[in-house]
């Protein structure tokens, strides 16, 4: 009776672990399957763009890109080699490198935007410095060219005023 | 001169005076266009970083290294793709006067990011790693671009006019167009022709 429990137990135990190592097996290659290495890919895709958008917003905003894109270009390797394997059909290659690639274009983006808040507080203080250099400018010549005009009228009037009238007496 | 004449006189040099004062303002709300035109480059170099020297006849097994490399004049940074395809004779070649790029799968590709004026270059390193022959017929079955080994099985005929099994290893030029948010074809292609043997 004892051995009989004994081999049913282990019997039961082996199914178990036999249904539980399938499911393992099936769940790890369902970690590298097709559908989701593609979407991998594509969401790295999606933040290399994001990264880039932000980095063009940033330089547009005037600030100095040339380090974000040298680390965009390291994004786009891992993106291209994510493409390469996924074709090549080497799955746990391709999340591999999608996933540096979707790291590395997340910490450019968030970098990005921080470069273009700071760019752009320091556009105003320019555009402030720029508006206000240039009224004061503006208003420095009308006033000085106002007092040059009017003391050159005044010379002008006064030089008129001592200029005797010749007269020309005709001798016949 | 009279008098009337020195106040026009001086109202216009006021006036060009206070344009240059007030020119940093101006520079900010009138935009300056500098109406160059945009424009990419593509080019390829032979092994000695040269425009001499290309590649040609090549060998199953034989390692060869040449240099694709792009350059930016569109204004702001910008985002490419270069494409390298492989094709014999008789497979369809980019059009240049259509601007549409060739419809073959891509082998290779480098993902690149130029700011305005600036440069990329990178080296490429090709060999045909399998192909076999049979008479007027040479099929490359496997190619390995920069260490990676690619299942080709591309078909190539006998050319008896310039005696040899030709295939064209070219690259194609794509830019991100953000206003469609996908890539374009760029409109730009280059390649080597490779006249390839067994040994």
């Amino acid at each position: 009776m004892e051995v009989m429990s004994v081999s049913k137990l282990f019997s039961v135990l082996l199914i178990f672990s036999a249904f539980a190592a399938s499911v393992i097996m099936s769940e790890a290659s369902g970690a590298y399957g097709e559908d989701v290495v593609a979407l991998a890919v594509e969401e790295a895709e999606a933040a290399v763009v994001s990264a880039y958008e932000a980095v063009l917003d940033a330089e547009q905003a005037g600030a100095k890109v040339s380090g974000l894109l040298a680390r965009l270009n390291v994004a786009g390797e891992y993106l291209s080699d994510a493409h390469i394997q996924h074709r090549l059909g080497d799955f746990e290659n391709a999340t591999y490198f999608a996933n540096l690639c979707d790291e590395t274009a997340e910490e450019v983006r968030n970098e990005a935007n921080e470069l273009k808040n700071e760019a752009h507080g320091l556009r105003v203080t320019d555009l402030v410095v720029r508006m206000t250099g240039s009224i004061i400018g503006v208003v420095i010549i009308v006033f000085l060219s106002f007092l040059v005009w009017r003391a050159f009228r005044r010379r002008y009037h006064k030089r008129v005023l001592e200029m005797k009238p010749e007269v020309i007496s005709g001798e016949s | 001169m009279n008098l009337d004449e020195y106040r026009t006189l001086f109202v216009v040099a006021t006036l060009v005076l206070s344009l240059i004062a007030a020119s940093p303002a101006l520079s900010v709300v009138v935009p300056f266009r500098s109406g160059s035109e945009e424009f990419s480059e593509l080019w390829l170099l032979g092994p000695t970083h040269m425009a001499e020297g290309y590649p040609f006849g090549v060998t199953i097994g034989e390692k060869e290294q040449i240099f694709v490399g792009v350059g930016n004049h569109m204004g702001r940074s910008a985002y490419y793709v270069v494409y390298l395809k492989l094709r014999n004779q008789t497979q369809a070649a980019p059009d240049s006067a259509t601007s549409t790029p060739s419809s073959l799968a891509p082998l290779y590709e480098f993902r690149t990011f130029v700011a305005d004026g600036d440069i990329w270059e990178s080296p490429v390193a090709f060999s045909f790693v399998e192909a076999s022959g049979f008479g007027d017929l040479f099929t490359v079955k496997k190619m390995s671009v920069n260490d990676v080994v690619f299942p080709v099985d591309s078909i190539s005929v006998w050319d008896s006019e310039n005696n040899g099994f030709f295939y064209q290893l070219f690259f194609e030029l794509w830019i991100y167009d953000e206003a469609s948010m996908s890539f374009r074809y760029h409109d730009r292609f280059v390649g080597i022709w490779l006249n390839v043997t067994v040994s």
